[in-house]
């Protein structure tokens, strides 16, 4: 990074940046998030986070929504991109369209690439000898 | 920040290998369901917006706790970060600084880190996000949680106002109790607790209050009686058609008393309904407790034993009246008498006037009136109890 900046421009640049930001932050007392404020409160407080401004608990609650929306967007993407390799008739794809489905399968791949590795157990057996060959469990 | 995250995070969840049937054991509740409940719905409001028509359970419950671990997070960075500028309370750098680093995985938006956190690209981002998204405010209003309950505690020696009994007692402590609550100390005066005694007495007072009801109910029947006696023998014209029917019944069976004739005056009497015993009209008093079923066997009981007969010194009052006023055998002043015999009077009037219209629903208020007039008397006149 360059640290000699052209003052004048970094001036007026923060300036602006800083009139952004206060707009935004007053911007933000408008817009209610998704998650509400108690919870996110709740949780802040529980991890030591210490702040008197509500602005602060809004823009934490603002960030998450983000968070969660993008990962549930890249699920949507996966579960569409599924859907049209599907190699079925089109009556059949179109009933299934209509029903867009959040699996695991489509939240692990989404969350991989947010550095979260999802470990999800595909199925409960009965006990170890379970689906085997018949000539074989009785070994 | 990259972690393994197993699903079935929660540590007091069971799952089933039989393959779910058992019934299902009921998982223990954590002190943090109520956040991860309300962030389930919130992270599922958050899935509809995306463009979901529906949500898997093992699916939302992974995203919400991821949700609630990003939140977690993003605390503790921030808080890191003013701890480590020598700060206790956050700053919106601080957060901004969180949210960068959370940001690192999926790589830097913009140019990477700016000189001045105001240009970050996380930031703008983030506002570009505010200004595009929907608005979408949660479902439903949250209490403040989590509750704080408040405990009854205690108040110190300082708060009572006491001195500690000893040195080695600070007075912000607690308070000793009182004494009282573990000396015991002599109490004078008391009455000598002989519980033969007192069984023996609350007896006695039983039998007295069941003596005077049944004396009273053997009156009222007796009342009734002479009315449906006379009945059989008067020439009054019964209004009812019910009536009628109970007037043939009793012909039958009742025996003619030749002492009663056929009042003076010939006031329209609203037929009295009898005991079950005695009428064969099983309809007419198909809803009408008997008093005579239910105080019969007490009522024998008691005559024999010769209890009923205590009451002897009042005779005449055995007899109430029903048509119209008799003489009472009683020492009392004469307005009490002519004011009882006005309202029995009045109450027989306004009997007989709306007889016309419904048999025997009148009766029974006749006869209700007259055991409450009774009963008021009784009451007024508290010096003529003892001899019920």
């Amino acid at each position: 990074m360059n640290p000699n900046h052209n003052p004048q421009s970094s001036d007026g640049g923060r300036h602006d940046d800083d009139a952004a930001l206060t707009e935004f932050l007053a911007s933000l007392m408008d817009y209610t998030p998704t998650i509400p404020d108690e919870l996110v409160e709740h949780y802040l407080a529980k991890s030591g986070f210490q702040s008197p401004d509500i602005r602060l608990t809004r823009l934490v609650a603002v960030a998450t929504q983000k968070f969660v929306a993008e990962v549930a967007g890249d699920a949507l993407q996966h579960c569409k991109a599924r859907q049209a390799t599907i190699p079925k008739d089109k009556r059949d794809r179109q009933q299934k369209d209509k029903r867009l489905v959040l699996t695991m399968e489509d939240l692990t791949k989404a969350l991989h690439d947010y550095g979260v590795n999802v470990r999800h157990q595909e199925y409960f057996a009965d006990s170890p000898s379970t689906g085997m060959d018949p000539a074989t469990r009785d070994e | 920040m990259g972690f393994t995250y197993p699903t079935d995070g929660n540590p007091n969840q069971h799952h089933f290998p039989d393959g779910g049937g058992g019934g299902g054991v009921r998982e223990r509740a954590s002190s943090d369901d109520f956040g991860r409940a309300v962030s389930r719905v919130a992270v599922a409001q958050i899935c509809e917006t995306a463009g979901f028509n529906g949500v898997k359970n093992s699916a939302i419950e992974a995203l919400s706790d991821v949700a609630i671990r990003y939140l977690i997070d993003l605390g503790k960075i921030a808080e890191f970060y003013a701890n480590l500028a020598g700060r206790s309370q956050c700053s919106v750098f601080d957060l901004i600084l969180g949210l960068e680093d959370l940001e690192q995985v999926k790589g830097f938006i913009g140019s990477g880190q700016s000189q001045c956190l105001l240009g970050s690209g996380t930031l703008k981002d983030l506002m570009r996000f505010v200004n595009c998204a929907d608005e979408v405010p949660f479902a439903q209003p949250i209490p403040n949680f989590p509750v704080i309950r408040h405990r009854k505690v205690i108040p110190s020696f300082s708060q009572m106002g006491e001195a500690p009994p000893s040195k080695h007692i600070p007075p912000w402590l607690p308070a000793l109790p009182d004494p009282h609550t573990y000396i015991h100390t002599p109490v004078w005066g008391e009455r000598t607790c002989d519980p033969r005694e007192d069984k023996i007495e609350q007896a006695r007072q039983r039998r007295k209050a069941e003596r005077s009801l049944l004396s009273l109910q053997k009156r009222l029947l007796l009342s009734s009686g002479s009315v449906e006696t006379r009945n059989t023998t008067s020439n009054v014209v019964v209004p009812s058609g019910g009536g009628a029917s109970l007037r043939q019944g009793e012909g039958e069976g009742g025996d003619k008393n030749p002492y009663l004739k056929a009042p003076v005056d010939n006031k329209d009497v609203s037929p009295v309904p009898l005991p079950g015993k005695l009428s064969d009209d099983v309809d007419m008093i198909a809803n009408h407790v008997s008093v005579l079923e239910a105080f019969g066997p007490a009522i024998e009981m008691m005559r024999s034993s010769g209890v009923l007969c205590e009451d002897d010194g009042m005779e005449g009052r055995a007899v109430l009246p029903a048509v119209r006023p008799t003489v009472y055998f009683k020492f009392r002043a004469g307005k009490k008498l002519i004011r009882e015999s006005l309202d029995m009077r009045n109450q027989k009037k306004d009997a007989s006037r709306t007889a016309a219209l419904a048999g025997r629903e009148d009766e029974r208020d006749d006869k209700k009136r007259r055991a409450e007039l009774i009963l008021k008397q009784s009451m007024e006149n508290p010096q003529e109890l003892t001899l019920l």
